[in-house]
């Protein structure tokens, strides 16, 4: 054999095989005997809450590979603070897992850096399994038009109260509008209670007040901020919780204040009469304040109605998994009654709206947030969705200072929002 | 002494060998030989440190410095678009930009004089051999190798509402009401991170002095004491410019050190409210990991790097003037 004949043929045969090793790659569909193995990254056991992990690991994932014995699944549990930089870490590396449980802030964030399946076009029951959530969660997912994940748990904010704080105020029942809340404020002077806290102004925090007055942070297509953050409706709903700031009815906390005392422990402690806050406070106060009895009210309705914020996790595909159809299986799976419904007595509320009344029936303290999630509403989903934060937060501290309007604050914070929408 | 005989006698032998090794041509080639091992010794030593330091330090500085003039996209895949200047453009007209480079610089300023001043009054203090000398000097050491994370959340809560000192200030020294909200206000929360940054690095310090203090010739300052020479007059005249190089080191490290101010201001204030505790690292930490903005993140960090680097150089000028002053 000539030498270039030798050459050819090595180059040839070399060919081949990685040929081969990427048609293996990409097309893997694992067998029963060799099955493939799908990476799954999640916060489940945030916070030293192991409940949640362990249902994952022990029952719902041995449940999915007894059904589906071509593929094993691999869960790998991050805290929380350290998953978005992880994810972002691992992004920039090309070694993300093929499945993520994404805070719901997060999906617009990487689908835009283009690491996200749009599952909405590669999913063939897509729409199917999209109609069945509740649609403020689905709406998490949707970037450019396309959906980039399914909701995977969720929850929301409602008021949060005591008996303690009821009767300091007169009350007999939690303060249902505007005017109750702000009436109970005026009964609190001088009492040392304070008619509410919260942990900042972003977002989270000040859209439940904004929409239930029935202001906007942009208009529905998320095209503009002028004209609805700045509304009529929306400087009120602020300007209340302003008023209540200046007559110190309102904890620092809310402007950023790292040294207030926190709403998880100002509300058992009677120092706060009422926080916004989520289901998982029920764990956390049954662990660190036995005799605290908390009571759940929904969000106080203004004339926007009762509108709280949508939270939980979305769960995302990555562009780089090579074996999509397997992981599609799960994220079918995870939309199952079976996974849902085995979450919820950890404190993951079920996504799907049809699971409700059931997940009412096993933890009945969980109807008012099921309820509330029937109205609450996302926040804005774009890349960008921290700085809105941002931009929420450094507006709103000085108006809650009084060194700006309230309307002015919103103005500026509409314009600066308007740029981040002008960037997409 | 065996040793360095024995050393002598080794080196003498070779000279013997080489002295007799006939054929001038190769004796030399091996000498080069020899030589350029001799002379590629020193790098050999080197070299581990060297790649240590080119991977873990001048790679990502340098990507950095590429980093901040794109519109830097994370994936790999991604095109970052080429902007030139205008991350850094960006930065100078960034108002929250001059606010976290303001706040680094009273952060500077606030931390490096006390740390020097109380550092060199400490080292001063138990200087003398004493028996409680080691028991000082690990009390006062001892917050140097505390964790940050550890006593940020410490200072945290020392600082918070109903933290001790809002009690120690008002309820037991009454000078104010004690309801000072530290880490709501932007100077009082400021006050709060310098003094963690204070009680954290004189220790350091303080070790620094102490051992330049052990090289102060006892003769020049018995002599000065003849003179007639006070207390002060011995400290100013003979100690300080015997120690002066230690008080260059000190304030250089001090001054690069509290322009990287970041765990402490983090975890106390996390920056707030609103961002005005933000320092230039809190401030990048934010563009490049929250927003994912990288490039002017990367922009930041290069302006950082060039201002500690110039900081320090003028420093040292005018420290070595001023020593060469003294010294006449």
């Amino acid at each position: 054999m000539k030498r270039s004949t030798i050459i050819a043929v090595a180059v040839a045969a070399t060919v081949a095989v990685s040929a081969a090793g990427c048609s293996t790659a990409s097309e893997a569909e694992g067998t029963a005997d060799d099955p493939v193995t799908l990476t799954f990254w999640g916060a489940y056991g945030n916070g030293g809450n192991s409940t949640q992990a362990e249902v994952l690991n022990d029952t719902l994932i041995p449940s999915f590979e007894k059904a589906n014995p071509e593929i094993k699944v691999e869960y790998v549990d991050i805290p929380y603070d350290d998953l978005l930089k992880k994810l972002t870490t691992s992004a920039a590396g090309d070694e993300l897992p093929d499945l993520v449980r994404a805070d719901l802030g997060w999906v617009p964030k990487f689908a835009d850096l283009g690491v996200l399946v749009a599952l909405s076009d590669e999913m063939d029951n897509f729409q199917e399994l999209a109609d069945a959530t509740y649609p403020g969660v689905l709406s998490t997912n949707l970037y450019d038009g396309k959906y980039y994940g399914l909701p995977l748990d969720t929850n929301t904010r409602v008021l949060i109260t005591s008996q303690e704080a009821l009767d300091a105020q007169g009350l007999d029942a939690p303060p249902a509008t505007f005017e109750e809340f702000a009436a109970g404020a005026d009964a609190l002077s001088d009492s040392g209670m304070q008619v509410f806290a919260d942990g900042g102004l972003g977002a989270w925090n000040i859209s439940p007040w904004i929409w239930s007055g029935g202001g906007a942070i942009t208009d529905d297509e998320v095209t503009t901020s002028t004209g609805y953050l700045d509304s009529d409706e929306s400087v009120a709903a602020v300007q209340m919780l302003v008023d209540l700031y200046a007559n110190d009815q309102i904890s620092n906390g809310i402007i950023g204040n790292a040294g207030a005392t926190s709403t998880s422990e100002g509300l058992p402690g009677g120092n706060y009469a009422n926080i916004l806050d989520g289901p998982w406070m029920n764990g956390i106060w049954s662990e660190q304040f036995p005799e605290f009895t908390p009571i759940y009210a929904p969000m106080p309705a203004g004339d926007g109605g009762s509108v709280s914020v949508v939270g939980g996790e979305d769960i995302v595909l990555t562009s780089t998994s090579e074996h999509k159809d397997a992981a599609m299986k799960f994220i079918e799976f995870t939309q199952s009654e079976e996974f849902q419904m085995a979450l919820v007595p950890t404190g993951q509320l079920t996504v799907i709206s049809a699971l409700g009344d059931q997940q009412v029936e096993l933890l009945p303290y969980l109807e008012l947030f099921t309820d509330q999630l029937a109205t609450a509403k996302a926040r804005v989903a774009i890349p960008q969705a921290s700085e809105v934060d941002t931009i929420l937060n450094e507006a709103l501290v000085p108006a809650f200072e009084g060194t700006v309007t309230v309307r002015d604050a919103l103005t500026s914070a509409a314009q600066k929002i308007d740029e981040l929408l002008a960037e997409e | 002494m065996t040793v360095l005989r024995s050393g002598e006698r080794v080196s003498a032998g070779v000279a013997e060998v080489l002295s007799a090794t006939p054929a001038p041509p190769s004796r030399s080639r091996r000498m080069s030989r020899r030589r350029a091992a001799t002379a590629a010794t020193p790098y050999l030593f080197l070299a581990p440190g060297l790649v240590l330091f080119a991977v873990t330090v001048l790679y990502p500085t340098l990507q950095a410095f590429q980093m901040s003039f794109f519109d830097w996209k994370i994936v790999g895949s991604a095109t970052s678009e080429f902007l030139g200047l205008d991350n850094y453009a960006r930065a100078f007209t960034d108002d929250h930009f001059w606010l976290a480079l303001s706040n680094s610089g009273i952060y500077m300023v606030l931390t490096v004089a006390p740390q020097i001043v109380i550092g060199l009054g400490l080292a001063l203090l138990i200087q003398k051999k004493s028996p409680t000398q080691p028991l000082f000097r690990v009390l006062f050491y001892l917050p140097v190798v505390t964790s940050w994370v550890v006593v940020s959340f410490l200072f945290k809560f020392l600082f918070s509402d109903g933290g001790l000192i809002n009690f120690a200030l008002g309820d037991l020294l009454h000078v104010t009401n004690g309801d000072t909200a530290w880490l709501a206000d932007r100077w009082t929360g400021l006050i709060a991170i310098c003094a963690l940054g204070v009680w954290k690095g004189i220790g350091w310090s303080m070790m620094i002095f102490l051992a330049a203090l052990q090289g102060v010739p006892q003769a020049l300052i018995e002599a000065a004491n003849m003179d007639g020479a006070n207390r002060w007059q011995r400290f100013k005249v003979v100690t300080v410019p015997a120690i002066w190089p230690a008080i260059l080191f000190v304030t250089v490290m001090l001054v690069i050190g509290g322009f990287n101010v970041f765990i402490s201001v983090y975890l106390m204030t996390g920056g707030g409210p609103a961002g005005r505790t933000d320092v230039l690292l809190t401030y990048m930490y934010e563009q490049a990991f929250n927003n994912l903005d990288f490039g002017y993140g990367s922009a930041i960090a290069v302006i950082l790097t060039i201002m500690v680097f110039m900081l320090s150089v003028v420093q040292m000028k005018v420290f070595r003037d001023r020593n060469g002053g003294g010294a006449q």
